[in-house]
């Protein structure tokens, strides 16, 4: 478990830090689903399977493909020196960024959570299933959360349809005429 | 079978236990402090969102190593992880939809060309 939890803690943070620094944007995106990767690994160490399957699905394959048709909609060529691509906050993000790391892993590791023991999950689909439609006890609210996240995705759709339709004569994309 | 040493043993099992929770707990938090740097220093507005996205999953790890590792918890972080991944793919959706707009009308996705409301 041990090996398995600090590969996957290596394989997220180089990636995140190759999201962060690499300069093609495109290399940028398949880092991020590297890392998502890594994340869903951690999901299936602390039984939670089913939310793994999730991840991949979601994450690796659908926003990963939706953010590199971003990037290919929206990309000039230009040149990719570090100047070009990061604004003069380097140090002073780094600062901040290592402050609020810092900050965050010291107070999560230096309070006291009780007792606690791995495999607390819900291991079993069934079990997950019934918590997310709030069917367990002690999970009633997840009834409403569930019809609320489903009315919200209808609408982003929507939105994202309004948003990004050219309107007629209203500019064009590269390299294509109306 | 060969007798293995004690200190060997100990370390073995080291090997095959499973980790602490502020393990999860440190790497959520850097991957969200990773998050929030590229967030912070890069121009390209599609690299800050997949960097919020990285925030989104440094949280997501903690809700789930929280919920798989308190007793109390019920194991309901799990479930509210799959609602944070609905209203981040939700959110990409317009966010990207937002940016293409800019692009059309700009020409540009550098967030500090874009300063129209600077004061």
């Amino acid at each position: 478990m041990t090996v398995a939890f600090v590969f996957l803690a290596g394989m997220t943070l180089v990636s995140a830090l190759g999201v962060v620094l690499s300069r093609s944007v495109v290399h940028s995106a398949l880092f991020m689903s590297g890392s998502f990767l890594g994340i869903s690994g951690y999901f299936v160490m602390l039984n939670a399977p089913a939310l793994a399957a999730f991840q991949v699905l979601i994450y690796v394959g659908a926003v990963t493909v939706v953010i590199l048709f971003g990037i290919m909609f929206t990309q000039k060529p230009q040149v990719r020196r570090y100047r070009t691509i990061i604004n003069r906050q380097f140090w002073a993000g780094l600062l901040v960024a290592v402050g609020i790391g810092a900050f965050l892993a010291y107070v999560l590791s230096a309070e006291d959570w009780g007792g606690t023991e791995a495999g607390n999950g819900p291991r079993e689909v069934g079990a997950f299933g019934r918590d997310l439609l709030g069917v367990s006890q002690g999970a009633e609210i997840f009834t409403l959360l569930y019809e609320v996240a489903s009315v919200l995705l209808l609408v982003a759709v929507v939105a994202a349809i309004v948003v990004s339709r050219r309107k007629i004569g209203g500019g064009v994309d590269r390299g294509v005429r109306e | 079978m060969p007798q293995i040493p004690m200190q060997a043993q100990q370390f073995l099992d080291a090997l095959v236990s499973a980790p602490p929770l502020e393990g999860y707990l440190v790497v959520g938090a850097i991957l969200f402090a990773i998050g929030t740097w590229g967030a912070l220093i890069r121009r390209n507005a599609v690299v800050i969102f997949m960097c919020v996205e990285l925030m989104i999953n440094g949280v997501n790890l903690t809700l789930v190593a929280f919920a798989d590792y308190l007793p109390n918890a019920g194991g309901l972080g799990v479930s509210y992880a799959v609602l944070v991944i609905a209203i981040a793919a939700a959110e990409i959706a317009v966010g990207l939809a937002i940016v293409l707009a800019v692009f059309r009308s700009r020409r540009t996705v550098n967030v500090d060309e874009v300063t129209a409301m600077r004061g």
